[in-house]
């Protein structure tokens, strides 16, 4: 039983060695060839583009039988992916799943999922919010959190204030997706500056939804926060 | 029997009498002890079990080779109209979920598209899309090439395990070969660890299903699983068959046929409690997962009570933490990883573990899962002050059902003792065995009597204030205080000088406490029948 299953997870980290033009990587964590890290780049003309993306591979015992459960490491701005838990919403990782998917393929699998986001499934329904509200702002935080979390590029048209991140300190405001005029405005009133970026973000306080949320409805939340 | 309206004693409810065709009740409550004859008991006793009352409902036990009878039955009725072989009639019936005339007349229209649909025939080659959201997986499908590669050329090469060294391999009717281990350790997993009876092909995005004879021959050497898989093909068709319900029991694998009350409509007006006939014990509600008889009360009601009693427990709030009911089967589901995109394991259904909502809504209305919904948080205070008001009341209600419940789950000790009390009058005195069964009888009635007034309460509970309450509470209470005499009869010290005045006394009591509980059962059973009960709460049809 395990004999084919520690057989074919070797083949496939083989495999996954000898193969360089997919620039999939697949690392042992441990010492058990049974949790995986796998890493990829993030794909062209995306957001995500310039990022190295790192996934937790672990794979259970009726594999290939069964799908390989796989988390997201890095953090990553995406409809489709927890931006707490890194938790990834994809069909080949449940239901969709057959025996004769690799990790390889399953990792790539992943890497277009970055490219083609799945809205209308989401994962993390503020993030997807956010993508289905305005397309341009939500692009700016991906590419935001691929500069500090997966060592991207530091974004050319900062989103917010986030050219001011040289000292190295990241800018809460850009990692939450929000102008920093907005949260000025409110932290100005004097409500304190994480609460208002909470609030902030959970009403998806962005691009159109802007105009149509009141500040009245604003503040009203940030009483009751 | 009829109702028992005149045997309440206030004036106001005389109104009542006129409408209802009175019964002589009151002569029982007072006189049965002195007027039941001792020889009389035992015909009484039967008698209850006899006519069909209204409170009953006719069902009809199977054994679990009754249920497969009736499956291969189906089959061979699919098989002779299409002229298929009888396991492709299998595979179309499970597809449809047993529903012979659906299946048939989309048959007829279209056996070739059902084929597919079924997972018989392979999906034709020139479509090759394949389900809606394959275009995220289309990058894997050079492993599926390799497939079609893999049985041209000669060394073959198993896609799953990449042993090169198989000699023995197998393919359904699409063409994708893997090897024989391979197959094996799938289905087996499949089956084992999913509990899946849809065996589909191993190759990616291929809807083929297994056929049973593939299956056995895959399972050759491993008997166990075939037996599980046998098994659920019976689970999946018992499922599927809305007359048709398992025995709950742990290890009872007999089945109940109770067509009456396989609408959902039907459990609103009657209580469907079956038995599936291997135990006495063995006794269920068709209409709901309550293992045990929950009579007088309505399904939906014994839900929401057994609910609310369980909102306090520690397993209740783990229960609640970690799992929801699938808003369409009721199927318990814990979420144990990935999205909240769930689909459910029984009936397939897809919805969000955020809102419960249909996931196909979500599509573009996902915004209901909006994790701070202003106003659910208000709703939520608001049923939190009236919850507190109500807990009086509700413990009021609450502490006689656990007192009931308490004193049932006491019922093994009393039926000890009541053996041993058996065994020291026959000793005693020139009882026989026969005699003394007295005793245990009224053990029998007064726990089966302690469940009905178990439940009552919790319908009190739930009806709403008005003549028709204090009705059902006087009945309550009639049988209450009849069942406790009882009890306490059967509590008393043995002294040989007054064993005959003591059997007396309890089978007296014992015929009036079982006439009490029929009084009871009756007048409800009917009273859903004339909607004449009122609720305090929404008790929709499920």
């Amino acid at each position: 039983m395990s004999d084919a299953r520690l057989r074919r997870v070797n083949k496939e980290i083989a495999d996954c060695k000898n193969d360089q033009s997919s620039n999939i990587n697949i690392d042992l964590i441990d010492n058990s060839p049974f949790h995986l890290r796998g890493s990829f780049d993030g794909p062209q003309d995306t957001p995500y583009d310039g990022g190295h993306f790192e996934v937790d591979i672990v794979i259970p015992d009726s594999y290939p039988f069964q799908p390989v459960k796989m988390k997201f490491i890095t953090k990553v701005y995406h409809p489709n992916v927890s931006s707490a838990s890194g938790a990834i919403c994809l069909d080949i990782l449940k239901d969709a799943w057959s025996p004769v998917l690799t990790l390889k393929s399953t990792l790539i699998s992943l890497q277009s999922l970055l490219c083609s986001p799945e809205p209308n499934d989401p994962q993390d329904a503020e993030v997807a919010k956010h993508y289905m509200t305005s397309r341009s702002s939500f692009e700016d935080t991906a590419r935001y959190w691929t500069h500090v979390y997966a060592g991207g590029p530091a974004p050319s048209s900062a989103p917010g204030a986030a050219g001011k991140d040289i000292t190295g300190l990241r800018d809460e405001v850009a990692i939450a997706g929000l102008e920093k005029v907005h949260v000025d405005q409110f932290e100005a009133i004097g409500f304190e500056r994480s609460k208002v970026i909470d609030v902030l973000r959970r009403l998806n306080y962005r691009g159109s939804n802007v105009s149509k949320i009141p500040d009245d409805k604003v503040v009203e939340e940030l009483l009751r926060a | 029997m009829s109702s028992d309206y005149e045997y309440s004693d206030d004036e106001e409810y005389n109104e009542y009498d006129d409408d209802e065709e009175a019964m002589d009740v009151e002569d029982g409550s007072t006189s049965s002890e002195e007027d039941v004859e001792m020889d009389v008991y035992d015909d009484d006793i039967k008698v209850v079990s006899e006519a069909r009352k209204a409170y009953e409902v006719d069902y009809r036990p199977l054994t679990h080779q009754q249920v497969k009878d009736l499956m291969v039955a189906d089959i061979e009725y699919i098989s002779t109209i299409f002229g298929v072989g009888s396991d492709v009639a299998a595979l179309l019936l499970r597809h449809m979920d047993w529903n012979k005339d659906r299946l048939t007349e989309k048959y007829m229209d279209d056996a070739f598209s059902i084929s597919i649909a079924a997972g018989i025939s392979p999906v034709p080659k020139p479509s090759h899309s394949g389900p809606d959201r394959s275009k995220r997986v289309t990058r894997s499908s050079k492993s599926s090439k390799k497939i079609e590669q893999a049985t041209i050329s000669e060394p073959f090469l198993c896609p799953v395990c990449f042993d090169d060294t198989a000699t023995d391999t197998l393919g359904l009717s699409c063409g994708h070969i893997f090897c024989t281990g391979c197959w094996a350790m799938y289905t087996v997993s499949k089956i084992r660890d999913e509990g899946e009876h849809r065996v589909l092909c191993m190759a990616e995005n291929c809807g083929v299903v297994a056929l049973n004879p593939f299956v056995h021959k895959v399972l050759s050497d491993d008997e166990d699983t075939c037996a599980r898989y046998d098994e659920l093909l019976v689970r999946n068709y018992v499922a599927c068959n809305k007359n048709l319900k398992y025995c709950p029991f742990p290890s009872c694998d007999r089945s109940v046929s109770c067509p009456t009350a396989s609408s959902r409509s039907a459990l609103s007006t009657i209580v469907p409690t079956v038995s599936c006939g291997a135990d006495p014990k063995h006794k269920f509600c068709f209409g709901c997962s309550i293992d045990g008889d929950h009579r007088p009360v309505l399904c939906v009601v014994a839900r929401m009570w057994l609910k609310k009693c369980r909102d306090d427990s520690e397993t209740a709030n783990w229960i609640k933490s970690n799992t929801k009911e699938c808003s369409k089967c009721q199927s318990t589901i814990e979420k144990n990883g990935g999205c909240n995109h769930m689909t459910c394991k029984k009936c397939k259904y897809e919805f969000c573990w955020v809102c419960m909502g249909p996931w196909a809504e979500h599509g573009t209305a996902w915004y209901s899962c909006n994790r701070y919904d202003d106003k659910s948080g208000v709703e939520a205070r608001d049923a939190q002050s009236k919850s507190r008001a109500s807990l009086e009341r509700y413990l009021h209600y609450y502490n006689r059902w656990a007192n009931h419940e308490q004193s049932a789950k006491l019922s093994v000790e009393l039926y000890m003792k009541t053996e041993k009390k058996m065994e020291e009058m026959q000793l005693t005195t020139d009882l026989t065995w026969i005699e003394v069964q007295f005793m245990k009888k009224a053990v029998d009635i007064v726990e089966n009597c302690r469940t009905t007034l178990k439940w009552t309460y919790a319908m009190a509970y739930y009806l709403e204030n008005g003549n028709q309450k204090a009705m059902f509470e006087d009945n309550q209470r009639d049988l209450e205080r009849a069942v406790e005499d009882l009890s306490e009869l059967l509590e008393q010290p043995i002294e040989s000088e007054t064993i005959p005045v003591l059997r007396q006394k309890v089978t007296d009591k014992s015929v009036y406490v079982q006439k009490r509980n029929e009084i009871l059962l009756e007048d409800t059973a009917k009273g859903y029948l004339e909607e004449r009960w009122k609720w305090n709460v929404v008790v929709d049809d499920l």
